[in-house]
């Protein structure tokens, strides 16, 4: 669990009682047939987004409803498997087993082609002090793919042509 | 609109820990609104709650709030969101001319767990649930970065939000103590312990225990109760997407719909020369900024330039706001009642001069996902 929060106090006249909620597991449905193709293609490590015929929005991961025509998309198109950082973090968690928090890059990564972004993962132990807006990335698919959302194993940075240019530039001034 | 006023108001002072069950901590904000608006607990027609069942950890949480919340045997509900909303909910009921005295209370004890781990819960099981690191901060660290890369707005400028809000809390003797800290400084704030890169702890409003009622009436029954009701003229809410990916979190849509919304109905056309106060409910230092670029208070971009301090042109969140004080479900009574006490002239110590107009905020979800806005007006002009 991700323990950020300040430490509480001890108190001292009221006395807390201890309930239970049992929360840790519950059930929910969720419609795998509207997004089976998509699996599909993520299978043979391929990427496709989800596109309103209404409004032309794509989301990736598909979304099963447009918001704004409410409308269920269902028209699959095809994506390139580089995308871009669209805003980040680097937040703090302590896992089990760790005796202090680590730091975790938090990425909202925009396929390109894609209207919406997700939070997705960078190479494990990747400085996210190195992250920028607009960093672009490359799939990195998983060797066994298994038809989920785990088959895209990371994003890996790539080579930023615009930093170069902006050097030529400011070179040129 | 057809004006609704409030006739009394309770805060119980927040606190880290506070020593009280939530029922008695419940009675004292219901009993004191009551109380100050000199009203029987049999006047009121219509009781409505702001709690969250994951918060309190029971389901249908109200049901326990009955004797507390002064609900027995009344026409009752109960909102899942901010308190804010619970008022407009009173707001509603009043004006339907089917009730006539509406008490609206919110509370909740973060003491009791853990504010960011629940969280967690209001996630998406699908995709957010699984990566357990999506929660208020994380959220509002990925939103602070969307508008500081949007605008151009350094990390010095969001702090002194933050700066504002202590020095502001300070002198409010109903901000939490902790939260009230006179001498701060930018570097404070930017040395304070990291929550989520960029987002500090002196940044960010952290939760605590309280509750805060209010009491609605309508025009006519309002005057009787006392001299000086404070009226709301406008309101306008509206809710954003679910998916922080869905949206431009440098800016907030749901925000400028819903002020357009409230400023139709109280007759407001240019909100800068309109409104003489704001209060706020920013859950991290950024988020101001970008409610009040919303409000229309200015360009987009452009809010770490206005002038916000308690004497300044616009002040904002003269109380200290919500990182002066953030008692989740009750903190957009909370607001609410703070604009009041501005236009009775009642917020000794943070005073804002010749007070008349206000707005109060309230929302609920990540990143300002719904929000919703008053327009609240005394009768000086
Ligand atoms: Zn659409």
């Amino acid at each position: 669990m991700v323990r950020l929060e300040y430490i509480k106090k001890q108190y001292t006249r009221t006395r807390r009682v201890h309930g239970n909620w049992y929360l840790a597991s519950y059930q929910y449905k969720f419609n795998v047939k509207r997004i089976n193709q998509c699996l599909e293609h993520l299978r043979k490590g391929e990427l496709v987004g989800l596109k309103c015929r209404s409004c032309n929005t794509v989301s990736f991961p598909p979304r099963l409803i447009c918001p704004k025509c409410l409308k269920m998309p269902d028209e699959w198109v095809h994506l390139r498997d580089t995308a871009t950082v669209a805003t980040f973090s680097g937040t703090y968690a302590q896992e089990a087993g760790d005796t202090e928090p680590r730091p975790y890059p938090v990425v909202a990564i925009r396929q390109d082609g894609s209207d919406t972004t997700w939070l997705a993962n960078l190479p494990e132990g990747y400085d996210f002090f190195k992250v920028y807006v607009g960093m672009p990335l490359k799939v990195k698919w998983a060797e066994d793919k298994k038809g989920d959302f785990s088959d895209i194993e990371y994003y890996e940075p790539i080579e930023d042509p615009s930093i170069e240019m902006n050097k030529k530039e400011e070179a040129e001034k | 609109m057809e004006k609704v006023g409030i006739v009394g108001y309770y805060q119980v002072k927040p606190e880290t820990d506070i020593q009280m069950s939530r029922p008695e901590m419940i009675f004292y904000a219901a009993r004191g609104a009551l109380d100050y608006a000199g009203l029987k607990r049999d006047d009121l027609t219509t009781v409505i709650s702001a709690t969250n069942d994951y918060y309190d950890g029971k389901t249908i949480s109200n049901c326990f709030t009955v004797e507390a919340g002064g609900a027995y045997l009344k026409d009752e509900s109960k909102v899942e969101m901010d308190g804010a909303h619970a008022v407009n909910y009173g707001l509603m009921r009043c004006l339907s001319g089917h009730h006539k005295l509406a008490l609206v209370w919110g509370a909740s004890q973060p003491s009791t767990f853990y504010y960011s781990c629940i969280r967690v819960l209001e996630n998406d099981p699908t995709f957010d649930r699984p990566i357990n690191l999506l929660n208020d901060y994380t959220a509002a660290a990925l939103g602070m970065r969307a508008y500081m890369n949007k605008f151009g707005v350094s990390v010095e400028d969001i702090a002194k939000v933050g700066v504002k809000n202590h020095k502001n809390a300070a002198k409010n003797p109903l901000a939490w103590n902790e939260a009230q800290l006179p001498d701060i400084t930018v570097e404070d704030i930017l040395n304070s312990e990291m929550l989520s890169n960029p987002v500090t702890k002196l940044m960010h409003a952290l939760p605590c225990d309280g509750a805060t009622a209010l009491v609605l009436a309508p025009e006519g029954l309002a005057k009787k109760i006392i001299d000086d009701p404070v009226w709301i003229t406008g309101v306008g809410l509206c809710q954003e997407t679910y998916y922080l990916g869905d949206r431009d979190l440098s800016i907030s849509v749901s925000m400028e719909k819903a002020a357009q919304k409230a400023y139709k109905l109280a007759g407001i056309n240019d909100p800068r020369k309109d409104i003489d106060v704001v209060e706020l409910f920013e859950h991290s230092a950024y988020e101001e900024l970008v409610l009040a670029e919303a409000l229309g208070l200015c360009e987009k971009g452009k809010g770490s330039s206005l002038s916000s301090e308690i004497n300044g042109e616009i002040p904002i969140n003269p109380s200290g706001g919500n990182i002066g004080a953030f008692t989740p479900c009750a903190t957009g009574i909370t607001r609410i009642i703070e604009a009041v006490k501005q236009i009775q002239g009642e917020a000794k110590g943070y005073q804002v001069k010749d007070a008349n107009r206000a707005i109060a905020h309230g929302q609920i979800g990540f990143c300002a996902q719904n929000n919703i806005v008053f327009i609240l007006e005394g009768g000086k002009r």
